[in-house]
């Protein structure tokens, strides 16, 4: 008796020490994550299984086209660097492929935040004609007819017959791991690095022009904003999810951690690099685009030197540790 | 270690104890079957998918390859107000379906019940719960993969009403003004529901699918892919039509 309740104990330890392993350096200053789901159920055989599915396009209906294929670890888990994602049968994306780092902090996603749960996020691409393009049964079929993906469902899920839950829950918990919050900032934060003059000086800036809607330590407050980009909206972005006029032309706003390796920028991938980014806050946006951020009504006038300064700061927001982290490929 | 046995026998005694009342359960529960039938137009001929009909109203020529809809959230209740929840309770109906018309519940406890509230669509809570399973899995092409939620009621089928010869209405919305779950409640007047041990009773409910165009037409747009007034107005049409009929005993 008294072995089996130590067995049991030790049991329970093994699996918060796997957890703790993947959670423990979250560092104090980030915020309750919206999804935890993923802690109550990991194991290393399912985030190995999600990560399996992660690279297979035997998900997509040509079987030309992985989650990976869009979401690349060296680029941030962004695409490799191209404005419109290319797809089944060579067709292309309408938006830039955001990058999916720490969407466990996410309230909804996607540009204009219409999927509502990080559990359902994988429906979009799978079944999205121009991305994965197929129905979700047939997703399915081809997992049940795979003899190794029925085995190692069938050993972590315990499932005879793969269903879209279990397919969901893999792949939940591979994405759900990939977490950034080890970078020359964060060290910063921490005590454990120094800035140089430059990325101090750009940090100060950053804080006083650019945290009201790239709040720290996430570096978006996941609010829509209309940026000033177009008089005439080509994509109605989150007016395309409420149909509330008030919502035409706002997209969410996008996290800048890796930003540096995530270019080009803007929904549509319209800016190659930071440079144009920057220019285009300080000279380039439309004071009469309908519902335009009023945060940036009077404009974001920057000079050259406070541009350098704002880009060495945006480039201590990339992490090293996660762009290599064996983990995940 | 005395306090882990007194413990430990706690639990057994609870183990033995609820072992028990399952087995009083499965004496003391019975079933019911609720069928749905489905009619066409005020003659009430019965419905069927790749038909030609005319609409009575509007008087548009149409043929419906596609019909479905959610059930869901069933409770009994007894004479008394004790109340009986169905517990595997998202059913989709499907017309292309026949075995999905009927839903088979089963473990009711025995008694008489005077009134069956049921809700047409799936409630906010499972719109945005993330993955689901069995009739909300994604696999049944009810889920928006582009504005979460589930499509509560899908119709589809051609007419020369459309400009291209064909129609689609997916209709749902969980929140706010554009809200289509609909909860209705049946009173059993002349003869109440008595669950027994012995053999499965059954609910007769109708439903028209030509109600989803009583106060519309294709011709004022032959797709709804999202939320939204119209699709509301739509929903709650059809809704209007689901009734009770009767029951067997």
């Amino acid at each position: 008796m008294a072995a089996s309740f130590l067995y049991l104990f030790i049991f329970t330890a093994c699996t918060k020490d796997q957890v703790a392993d993947f959670q423990a350096q979250v560092p104090a200053y980030f915020p309750k994550p919206q999804y935890q789901e993923h802690q109550k159920d990991f194991s290393q055989g399912k985030f190995d299984l999600g990560k399996q599915l992660f690279f297979d396009p035997i998900l997509s209906t040509d079987h030309s086209t992985s989650c990976a294929s869009c979401h690349s670890q060296t680029h941030g888990f962004a695409d490799h660097n191209v404005r419109f994602s290319t797809g089944i049968y060579g067709r292309k994306g309408t938006r830039n492929s955001p990058s999916i780092v720490n969407l466990i902090w996410y309230p909804a996603f996607g540009w204009d935040g219409g999927v509502n749960h990080l559990e359902i996020f994988h429906l979009g691409p799978l079944t999205n004609e121009l991305e994965m393009g197929d129905n979700m049964s047939h997703v399915l079929n081809r997992l049940n007819h795979d003899e190794t993906y029925r085995k190692l469902f069938k050993t972590h899920y315990n499932v005879d017959q793969i269903t879209d839950y279990e397919l969901f829950m893999a792949l939940t918990l591979y994405i759900s791991q990939i977490q950034s919050y080890q970078t020359k900032y964060d060290d910063f934060r921490q005590g454990k690095a120094h800035f140089n003059q430059a990325e101090k000086e750009g940090y100060q800036l950053f804080q006083q022009r650019c945290t009201a809607c790239h709040q720290e330590p996430l570096f978006t407050n996941f609010s829509y904003q209309n940026n000033g980009l177009d008089s005439i909206f080509a994509d109605s972005g989150r007016g395309k999810i409420t149909k509330e006029i008030s919502d035409y032309g706002k997209f969410r706003v996008p996290s800048l951690r890796n930003v540096a390796l995530t270019y080009p920028y803007m929904h549509d991938g319209r800016f190659w690099d930071l440079n144009e980014v920057l220019d285009h806050y300080s000279e380039g946006i439309l004071e009469n685009s309908q519902n335009l951020s009023p945060l940036l009504k009077k404009g974001m006038k920057l000079s050259a030197s406070e541009k350098s300064n704002l880009i060495a700061f945006l480039k201590m927001l990339t992490d090293y540790q996660l762009l290599s982290d064996r983990r995940f490929y | 270690m005395k306090n882990i046995i007194s413990l430990l026998s706690l639990a057994a005694l609870i183990i033995i104890g609820s072992s028990a009342c399952d087995k009083n359960k499965q004496k003391t529960t019975g079933e019911l079957e609720i069928e749905f039938e489905h009619i066409w137009g005020m003659n009430e001929t019965a419905f069927s998918l790749n038909t030609d009909y005319i609409h009575p109203m509007n008087g548009e020529a149409l043929n419906f390859s596609t019909f479905k809809y959610y059930v869901s959230n069933i409770i009994l209740t007894k004479e008394d107000g004790t109340q009986w929840k169905d517990s595997n309770s998202y059913y989709l109906i499907d017309l292309s379906k026949p075995t999905s018309l009927t839903l088979a519940l089963s473990k009711i406890p025995v008694g008489t019940y005077k009134s069956m509230t049921y809700t047409l669509g799936v409630d906010s809570l499972r719109n945005v719960s993330g993955a689901q399973t069995g009739a909300l899995s994604t696999t049944n092409g009810m889920f928006w993969n582009w504005n979460s939620g589930y499509i509560m009621l899908k119709a589809e089928g051609t007419s020369p009403a459309s400009s291209t010869g064909s129609f689609a209405f997916h209709l749902g919305g969980f929140s706010g003004q554009h809200n289509i779950v609909t909860t209705k409640t049946v009173v059993f007047d002349t003869e109440k529901l008595e669950i027994n041990k012995d053999h499965a009773c059954s609910i007769h409910m109708s439903a028209s699918p030509s109600y989803l165009l009583c106060n519309d037409a294709i011709a004022n747009g032959a797709s709804v892919m999202m939320p939204g007034s119209r699709a509301k107005s739509l929903a709650m049409d059809f809704y209007s039509s689901v009734n009770f009929e009767h029951l067997h005993n």
